[in-house]
This record gives C-alpha cells, sequence and structure tokens, in this order.
C-alpha cells in the first residue's frame, strides 16, 4: 500500500505492507534506526516516536494509521545540525548508560515539554512512566528533562 | 519480529466494514487503535487473514456531549476522552478512570470502543462504565442494536457481540445529580500493568447524608468486569459509618470471584479488594472526591 506522510519535517511518499507496524516502516522501510524494537507489545516504550506530536509506540500502531501525519523520530530532534535541549541535557546530566530506552524518552520528554513547559518532578515521572531503563534508575533522566524545561524557558 | 502476514482492509463506510466482517473466506479481526490485537497476533494468539481498520469512519472519532447523554464513538481514544472538558465536567468518573488506563502513549492509541470488546476483565474504564450505566451501541447485517454495559461482557474475554457485529458507539447518561464519584486502582508492579484491583464507585446522598443511590464497578476481581451489588446492598440507605465501609467492603470481596495470576493470588486480590473499595468509599463519604 502507498503511504504518505511527513517525517521529521520533510514530506515522504513509500510503500509499505498492510501488515507491518510503524516500527517496521520506520526500521525496515526507511532505514532510521534510531528507533529501537524493545519488547514488541508496547509495555517498554523505547519504540516511542511522535505522531502529531502525541507520543505513539510505533511497535503497536500500524503503518496506515499513520498516513497523512507527521511524524518525528529521534532522528528529527536535531536542527540544523544542533541537538534538542533535552538530548544535550541527556548527555550533560549522565542520564544514558547502554541508551537503548533513550530515544523513547527523549520523545515522550519531547511530548511533555510540548504541552508543559514547566513541569513537576511528578509530571515528568507520569510522562515517562511507560519507558522502562533497566541500567540506571530514573533520577538522572528525570532531572535531565528538567534542566531541559527550565533552561528552555 | 514481524506481524502475522495478514491483508489489511480499510472500508471508509460502516456498510463497507460490515460486509468485509461478514465474508466467510478466513479469519476477520476488527482494529481499532492496535494496543490490544497487534500484541495478540505478535505473540501468536490470533492469525487473522484480515484485519478490518476502523480508522476512515469519522463518526466513529466524536466524544460529543448530547442533550444530558454523552456520545462516544467507538474510535474515541482514551487520551481525548480524560482530556475532553465535556468529560471531565460532566462525568468526571469516566474521565478519572481513562486516565488511568496503562501509559500515556497507549491512551493516544487507544479507544473506548477497542477496550470494552477485548473484554479485559482489569480493564479501567470498564467499572465506571458500569457505574454510569452505559449502553454500547452495535451494528450488525441486521440492523442496530443496544446493549446495557453489565450485559456486555458475557465471560473471560467474551463479549455479547455476535459474529458479524461491530460496535459502534457508547452512549453514558447523565451523571446523577450530586453524585461523588472516584476510581482507584492498585497494581502490583509498575504503572503500565493491568489493575490487580479496580474499583469505581459512585454515591448520591439525600439531604440528611443516607446514600439512596450507590454503585460500585469492580475490574480484575472476576472473569468479567462487574458490578457489586451485595455491597452496594449493603449501604444503600446508611449514612455509613467505618463499621458499614467495612461490611460493604467484605461483601464485595465475598461476592468477587478473583482469579490467580503472576500479579497476585486469588486470595491476595480478595484482600486488596477489601483495602481499596474501604479506602474509596471512605474518600467518597468523607468528601475528599466530588462529581
Amino acid at each position: 500500500m502507498k503511504l504518505e506522510l511527513t517525517l521529521n519535517g520533510r514530506p515522504c511518499v513509500t510503500e509499505a505492507p498492510g501488515h507491518w507496524t510503524v516500527l517496521d516502516l520506520l526500521r525496515d522501510g526507511l532505514n532510521l534506526m534510531g528507533t529501537k524494537y524493545g519488547c514488541g507489545e508496547g509495555v517498554c516504550g523505547t519504540c516511542t516516536v511522535l505522531a502529531d506530536g502525541r507520543p505513539i509506540r510505533a511497535c503497536l500502531v500500524l503503518a496506515a494509521h499513520v498516513r497523512g501525519r507527521a511524524l518525528v523520530t529521534v532522528e528529527g530532534l536535531e536542527r540544523d545540525g544542533r541537538l534538542d535541549p533535552l538530548q544535550t541535557a541527556f548527555a550533560e546530566r549522565g542520564a544514558a548508560q547502554c541508551g537503548f530506552c533513550t530515544p523513547g524518552m527523549l520523545l515522550a520528554a519531547k511530548a511533555l515539554l510540548a504541552q508543559n513547559p514547566a513541569p513537576t518532578v511528578d509530571d515528568v515521572r507520569e510522562a515517562l512512566a511507560g519507558n522502562l531503563c533497566r541500567c540506571t534508575g530514573y533520577t538522572k533522566i528525570v532531572d535531565a528533562v528538567l534542566a531541559a524545561a527550565s533552561g528552555a524557558r | 519480529m514481524r506481524l502475522y502476514p495478514f491483508d489489511l482492509v480499510e472500508p471508509d463506510t460502516l456498510a463497507a466494514a460490515l460486509d468485509a466482517l461478514a465474508r466467510l473466506d478466513g479469519e476477520a479481526r476488527l482494529v481499532a487503535g492496535g494496543t490490544a490485537l497487534v500484541p495478540m497476533i505478535r505473540l501468536g494468539l490470533v492469525k487473522p487473514d484480515r484485519v478490518i481498520s476502523l480508522h476512515r469512519l469519522p463518526e466513529f472519532a466524536e466524544v460529543r456531549r448530547d442533550g444530558g447523554t454523552l456520545q462516544l464513538g467507538a474510535m474515541a481514544r482514551l487520551a481525548d476522552i480524560c482530556t475532553a472538558p465535556a468529560v471531565r465536567e460532566g462525568w468526571p468518573l469516566l474521565a478519572e478512570a481513562a486516565r488511568r488506563v496503562a501509559t500515556p502513549a497507549i491512551r493516544v492509541s487507544g479507544t473506548i470502543g477497542g477496550n470494552l470488546c477485548y473484554a479485559e476483565a482489569a480493564s479501567d474504564p470498564a467499572p465506571a462504565l458500569l457505574c454510569l450505566e452505559a449502553q454500547v451501541r452495535v451494528a450488525g447485517a441486521a440492523g442496530g442494536r443496544t446493549v446495557p454495559v453489565v450485559d456486555f461482557f458475557r465471560g473471560f474475554y467474551e463479549t455479547a457481540l455476535a459474529p458479524g457485529e461491530i460496535v459502534t458507539a457508547i452512549r453514558v447518561p447523565a451523571t446523577p445529580a450530586g453524585a461523588r464519584s472516584g476510581y482507584v486502582k492498585f497494581t502490583s508492579r509498575s504503572a503500565e500493568d493491568r489493575p490487580l484491583v479496580g474499583v469505581a464507585a459512585l454515591v448520591v446522598r439525600d439531604s440528611s447524608g443516607r446514600w439512596d443511590d450507590v454503585r460500585i464497578g469492580l475490574g480484575g476481581v472476576a472473569p468479567t468486569p462487574i458490578r457489586a451489588p451485595r455491597a452496594e446492598a449493603v449501604l444503600r440507605g446508611e449514612a455509613p459509618g467505618d463499621a458499614t465501609l467495612r461490611a460493604a467492603a467484605e461483601a464485595a470481596a465475598r461476592e468477587a470471584e478473583p482469579l490467580s495470576d503472576l500479579m497476585g493470588s486469588a486470595d491476595y486480590r480478595r484482600e486488596m479488594i477489601r483495602v481499596w473499595v474501604r479506602r474509596l468509599l471512605t474518600s467518597l463519604r468523607d468528601g475528599a472526591r466530588s462529581a
């Protein structure tokens, strides 16, 4: 089937079988490997991407269901070669260890800050409740999101 | 890992969706948000030849107040239900329960119709809809019918839908005037868990403080979401003190039929029903929550 959508700010016209998920489309159809396959059941959150600014699980959503929508993946966070403030904060605050959960964490946090530029600790924890990290724990991740929010204000 | 290679059908009318579902060649499944069906396909629990997506049916996505009734299209997203001002003002119990489903990204995709049709015993919205006495609108080749949500759940992951039928909408009658309501859930591990026990309750007090309307819905404590009529009977007409609330919680624990699974044993679930029913009812009595 033919798919037209906006991907990281650019128009994208592509083909995908009907049984493909958004994750299949990104990784195998479009060779964007930033979005990870974790549990495949919508639990771990590492495949989180944004569709029209809201977080979705790329492993659960059928590719057909993002037809005509605007997708943002971790590859789309930097602007003109400059990292997003969230990415900078994650790097500076040691909020990534193995890095596997990081793309999903960044996009879930991006969605939060877009609708709530001044979140509390609880707001951040709730927004990231569906993103699992098995290395560092969550303290530095939450700190990094709060730092990015206060730096951006 | 790829999904089983089904054919995707994307009808743009209800009639075309019903036709696609009625075809007899191979197994067909409906998909709304995909948060339930896709994991089932990935785990190999179902291998549909044809998946019929409802995402092109525009009237299926509506969240609309219609006089005193709330009209939810079957494809209304949980994230939209819990943020819609009409729902938060008029049906706060439903908004609260929808907001507790899984995690943010799941609520963005998951739909109210899909949640009910999956017939998960530990659904968060189902106990709220049981208390609100919602009605499920169903379309089939022979026409439409309405099923009270209390009759919609028939057994373990089993609904009243006949083959070839599609849920089109959920209608929620007005919340009774002056009602206090709330939804609490207990998960034994983390946020994305289904509730070990979910409790919704709605009470209306008369001028003397007696509870003349009491509705309690439970999730995760029986093969389907249930009302707790014996617990309700303990409270009806009472201005409940702590002992009466404890007796109601005990009645709820006794009328539940909990299963044992990896999240907790049947005995543990029964104990958690006692705890969470009592806590919710106490907070409703003491005015910590209101509609």
